[in-house]
């Protein structure tokens, strides 16, 4: 066993060594170990380089704070995960993992030269330097940004872990299991609540794991640990361990992140990787404890700088001596007993140097009967030591002036500067925070959520007083549900209570300009660069944090703030509180894209609505489009045959024959009651008191602006019904609309509205032989000019299936729409498939679907229209019932810009030299104005392929209406096109070809 | 007539330990909106509609779900849609009212086993608990619109416009087989 490991202490099972690797070594350390002190129980410091300056660096903490110790994780291929951090990530035998932001090698690094140009990487270092020249932005400086930002490497395969998620719902939810969320835990498990207690650690226990000298109830505090933790169970407590509380949501709805599977050596079977709880919590009780600062002063980045409250966790909760001959640099009472702890464990502590000149007598008494040697009223200056320390450099101080230095050996160095209360989750609540002076911390103060904080989190000190707060707590978390609950506080002995002062950087009697006295670890931000940014003019505390990136890293700021604070402050001479606090977002710390996205990935990604008919264009080599969440069947080519070729081809073979398409996408919506044509009336701009029964027409839909919102053919299927079709993607919020309208404005109206969309499979016929196709199967109604003529509407039978047929046309030919009971769509496909194939029936998609209508004028809403359409600028002013005393949308289209010369009208262009113009193409009436050209439209739909023998195109041009034959111009890169403002009609503008 | 198999298709589309997903026939469905005085309505149905959201109740052949203030869903068997029409538009003058066959617009699930009310929160935000037994409820399941019918402790019926369903299906399935795996 390495000199580092103390045997009989910690809780890792030595008896169960575990191996892994790292940066291809073979490392031995022991289950329960976390990279980080397997790592130091091998005498390695040196984990990382960092961020800005390639600086060497080790673990300065032992929890889910830790700025410097990332490392990529792989598990085989696809399972990589760069910024892991070593001192969460468990062992197991084969773990891969790999040191960051190093070339050629960890010890050896290229761009260490950052560290030694470090004058030059100021704050605000890219603002000043990539200003100028203006062209060196695109081809140097953004790809030299773009290439230098990030740490760690990308993955870049596909991962082929699971995430998954799950929504849970509790009476008290405490988030921390340390002294203070046990006793909350304890207090609140009263008969009937459901309680649950997580923490992000692989253990419960917190604070505990690692104080084991505490008594509490007369037990060890490890022995009252599992005990407690047994009761909880006893009593119906859920505990849930490696489940971080990422986020505190609206009304007490908390993020919850379960690592399942990382700390496997085999991954078990259907079992995710992580998963994301959407707790709903009655009451929550926060005990996230607090995080321990550093102390700023030069070099206090160097591997074996480290916490001396996580010193003691490793040596407490790992068995890790992280130095034999440490030194301790301190200004609070706690880093004295990981001083003592480490002494008793046989380490050989060089000094506990206090910047404190009066120390309580009992810590004094404690390093004399250890042989510690104590330097009170002393300054950290310095330490030296490439890839780890070998000596810090300290001063005394008197009457405020830095004296003569000394120069300590030693292995590690341990530093407090005191501990900041996490009140992340307490801000994720909109919480409002108190500033305490003297603790020199923020404080929670209000919250509007039904939230209560406990312990060191709201700047309690000490296992007794966490425990009495957290059963305090506990009990009022209870006593809101309107339950009572008697909570009894252990007695505590061993406790190591304590307090301490706060500072901003150390002293120095070298010059603070060249001192590299870091405030945040994980982006390289030094005390100098907060005053530069302060004396720059930068005078809140949110300027400066964006300036030098102070906070903004991955660990947002958990030691680095209130540290950044002070010395902000310090620097614009304002009290904290009115330089502020930047606000803490979710998450709390880093979490995977896999959490988040659940089980939304792969096929599961999003729906993908198919109607009962897309299995048979699946297996007809469809090419399929997206069409809002509908995937429709885009065009059929047949072997050999490109999208051009297959569209030439549907599109001739329905003008000539019979094409069949799938229209069951479109929108549905039965409109039911006694003031159903009232209600039409009112909707849509048409008038429908004396459209008949059986008889159907075009609808067009407006929003109260007087825009275009749908359109869509609707039938009036009986007295009091209408069948009313809306477009594929509208049909939601056609309905949504509806809805409004009946539910806010006319309550009155006898009417109901019921979505029908997939209640029926609908097929559409079109051609001159679609009538002749169709008729024998129909019963109930003969397909003649004079019994069903064009936009008529009627229930009948169809191949023996009940169905409504309507006879419309979005072609220009002979066609009908037939709906049929959704399941029986297919079958009913391939009844009219057979029944075609005399007429060579072609079956075509949505491009030839659109080719035709194209052809026709008939405008597509949402292509041809854009939401600042009006029916006049669609040339659809026919559409209005002019006589109606209403309809939404009616005053919107009198308003005088809706009623204005020179907008933007629907019209046709062809161009002269018979190419295809571009959708979205802009258009301008004279080419040789000066750039930049006046726009006056664009291309809205442009089609090649058709059966016009030429491209044709539609545009919203300014007062094109008035324009019928003049020139328009589009540029594109290469050229200018030349086209001739027509009429929308391309093919039959007579409607002869609607005639059976 | 080609049957075409799909996932809508009635069977067993997953069973472990932990649940059982069934896609069943699909019954008669109706869309019943009234308001007012509704005993002429009811009178037609031979069926008391339920008057709380949320709230069941069964007669006649007939199974009702009150969805809201003027809304319920009837379910019945197929062959008795015609003659439950017929029954209420004979009443429609007396007490108009919207009734629209939607039979051929949904998919049902039928879904059950221990670990059930851990199943539907993989969907659902709503605590499945606050849904009683022999209630019902229109709620969202991952995202979509369903109907959740509670009929026993662990017992349910979900049903779902058919474009949704495969989507929605393979979540329960996936979840069938991670709650079975898991350890409690």
């Amino acid at each position: 066993m390495s000199k580092y490991r103390v045997s009989g202490r910690g809780r890792i099972d030595t008896s169960r060594p575990v191996s892994f690797t790292f940066d291809g070594k073979r490392i031995k350390g022991a289950k329960g170990d976390t990279v980080a002190s397997a790592l130091l129980a091998n005498g390695i410091h040196l984990m990382g380089r960092s961020f800005k300056y390639h600086r060497p660096r080790g673990a300065v903490a032992a929890g889910s704070e830790e700025p410097n110790a990332l490392i990529g994780t792989r598990r085989g291929p696809g399972r990589f995960e760069p910024n892991t951090r070593a001192t969460v990530q468990e062992i197991w035998e084969g773990l891969e993992t790999n040191s960051q932001n190093k070339f050629p090698s960890l010890k050896f690094d290229v761009g260490a030269v950052n560290d030694a140009a470090y004058m030059m990487f100021s704050a605000g270092f890219y603002y000043k330097t990539f200003m100028w020249p203006r062209s060196f932005w695109d081809k140097v400086y953004e790809p030299f940004i773009r290439a230098a930002a990030g740490l760690g490497v990308s993955p870049k395969e596909e991962d082929p872990d699971t995430y998954a998620s799950r929504n849970a719902f509790c009476d008290v939810l405490v988030i921390g299991s340390g002294p203070a969320g046990l006793a909350a835990a304890r207090a609140a498990a009263v008969e009937g609540l459901k309680v649950v207690l997580v923490d992000e650690n692989a253990e419960a226990g917190g604070t505990l794991l690692s104080e084991p000298q505490a008594v509490i109830d007369g037990k060890p505090a490890w022995d009252w640990l599992s005990s407690e933790l047994a009761a909880l169970k006893a009593a119906g407590v859920k505990i849930m361990t490696r489940t971080t509380a990422i986020a505190y949501y609206h009304q007490n709805l908390i993020g919850l992140v379960e690592k399942l599977s990382d700390h496997l050596e085999v991954l078990p079977q259907d079992t995710p990787r992580e998963r994301l709880w959407r707790m709903r919590a009655k009451q929550v009780v926060l005990a996230q404890g607090a995080l321990e600062k550093p102390l700023v002063f030069h070099g206090n980045d160097r591997p074996g700088v480290m916490l001396a409250g996580s010193a003691q966790t490793y040596l407490n909760r790992y068995g890790v001596l992280v130095g034999t001959s440490p030194a301790v640099v301190t200004s609070h009472d706690s880093a004295w007993f990981s001083a003592f702890d480490l002494a008793d464990a046989g380490a050989k502590v060089q000094a506990i140097v206090d910047t404190r000149s009066e120390i309580r007598q009992e810590l004094l008494d404690g390093a004399k009967s250890r042989g510690i040697r104590v330097l009170a009223g002393y300054t950290a200056t310095g330490t030296e030591g490439r890839l780890r320390v070998k000596s810090v450099r300290v001063n005394p101080m008197q009457s405020g002036k830095v004296g003569a230095p000394e120069t300590i050996s030693c292995d590690a160095l341990l530093m407090s500067g005191g501990w900041t209360p996490s009140l992340h989750l307490f801000s994720h609540t909109q919480g409002k925070l108190a500033w305490d002076d003297d603790r020199t911390t923020f404080l929670p103060d209000y919250t509007p959520e039904d939230c209560v904080i406990a312990g060191a989190g709201r700047g309690l000190w000490g296992i007794a007083a966490a425990l009495a707060d957290g059963a305090e707590k506990g009990q009022q978390a209870v006593e809101a549900l309107g339950r009572s609950a008697i909570a009894a506080v252990p007695a505590v002995k061993n406790d190591r209570t304590g307090t301490g002062v706060s500072h901003k950087e150390l002293p120095t009697d070298l010059s603070p300009g060249k001192a590299k006295a870091f405030v945040d670890y994980q982006n390289d931000v030094t005390a100098k660069d907060l005053r530069l940014a302060v004396r720059e003019g930068m005078k809140s505390i949110e300027h400066v944090k964006r300036y030098t990136t102070n906070g903004m890293a991955t660990d947002q700021g958990k030691m680095s703030n209130i540290n950044g604070l002070n010395i902000a402050s310090d620097a614009l001479g304002r009290k904290q509180p009115q330089v502020g606090l930047t606000t803490f977002r979710p998450p709390y710390t880093p979490t995977t894209f896999g959490a988040f996205a659940g089980y939304h990935r792969g096929g599961h990604f999003e729906v993908t609505r198919k109607t009962r008919i897309d299995s048979w264009a699946a297996e007809n080599g469809a090419v399929f489009e997206p069409v809002s969440q509908w995937r429709r069947a885009w065009y059929f080519p047949k072997a050999g045959e490109t999208m051009d070729q297959a569209v030439a081809r549907e599109c001739a073979a329905t003008r000539s024959s019979v094409g069949i398409f799938d229209a069951s996408t479109l929108g549905k919506i039965e409109v039911v009651g006694p003031d159903a044509v009232e209600f039409m009336n009112r909707m849509y701009t048409n008038p429908w008191t004396k459209l008949g029964v059986n008889r159907c027409r075009y609808g067009l839909l407006l929003g109260d602006d007087g825009f275009i919102r749908d359109d869509g053919v609707i039938g009036r299927m009986g007295q009091d019904k209408f069948h009313v079709t809306t477009t594929t993607g509208g049909a939601a919020r056609v309905l949504n609309m509806m809805e409004d309208y009946l539910q806010t404005e006319w309550p009155d109206l006898n009417v109901w509205l019921t979505s029908t969309t997939e209640q029926w499979s609908t097929i559409a016929l079109n051609g001159p032989n679609a009538a002749k196709l169709l008729a024998p199967l129909v019963e109930g109604v003969e397909l003649t000019e004079e019994a069903f003529p064009h936009m008529s509407c009627v229930e009948c039978t169809v191949a023996g299936m009940p169905a409504r047929l309507f006879r419309v046309s979005f072609t220009g030919e002979i066609g009908f729409e037939v709906n049929v009971p959704a399941p029986m769509g297919r079958q009913l496909w391939e009844t009219l498939w057979k029944a075609g194939e005399q007429y060579g029936i072609t079956a075509y998609g949505t491009e030839t679907m659109h080719v035709l209508r194209a052809e026709k004028g008939y405008i597509i809403v949402g292509q041809d229209t854009d939401g600042t359409v009006t029916p006049d600028d669609a040339g659809m002013a026919w559409a209005i019932g002019k006589a109606k005393p209403d309809f939404v949308g009616k005053r919107g289209l009198a308003r005088p810009d809706l009623t204005a010369k020179g907008r933007k009208q629907l019209v046709g262009l062809l161009t002269e030299d018979g190419s295809k113009l571009e959708e979205g193409a802009q258009i301008v009436f004279d080419p040789a104005q000066p750039v930049p050209m006046k726009m006056v439209g664009h291309v809205t739909s442009s089609y090649d392929t058709g059966t016009t023998g030429r491209p044709i195109a539609l545009a919203l041009v300014e007062g094109g209406h008035d324009r019928m034959g003049e020139t328009v111009h589009i540029p594109m890169p290469d050229r200018t096109i030349a086209a001739k403002i027509t009429g929308t009609v391309f093919y039959d503008p007579e409607n002869a070809k609607l005639k059976i | 007539m080609t049957a075409h198999a799909n996932i809508l298709t009635p069977g067993t589309l997953a069973d472990t330990a932990a649940a059982r997903v069934t896609v069943t026939a699909a019954p008669g469905r109706l869309s019943l909106r009234a308001r007012g005085e509704l005993g002429a309505i009811e009178g037609a149905l031979g069926l008391s509609l339920p008057g709380k959201i949320g709230g069941r109740s069964q007669d006649n052949g007939i199974e009702a779900l009150c969805l809201g203030p003027d809304e319920w869903v009837l379910l019945t068997a197929p062959e008795n849609v015609a003659s439950v029409v017929a029954a209420a538009a004979a009443v429609y003058d007396a007490h108009p009212h919207s009734l629209v066959d939607v039979s051929a617009r949904e998919t049902t699930v039928a879904i059950d086993g221990p670990r059930v009310l851990d199943l539907l929160c993989l969907g659902m935000a709503r605590d499945p608990e606050s849904i009683a037994e022999g209630e019902g409820r229109r709620t969202l399941f991952d995202g979509q619109t369903v109907l959740l019918w509670r009929d026993g402790a662990t017992k349910f019926r979900m049903d779902v416009w058919h474009s949704f369903a495969p989507h929605l299906l393979g979540l329960l399935e996936i979840g069938c087989r991670e709650l079975a795996a898991e350890t409690l």
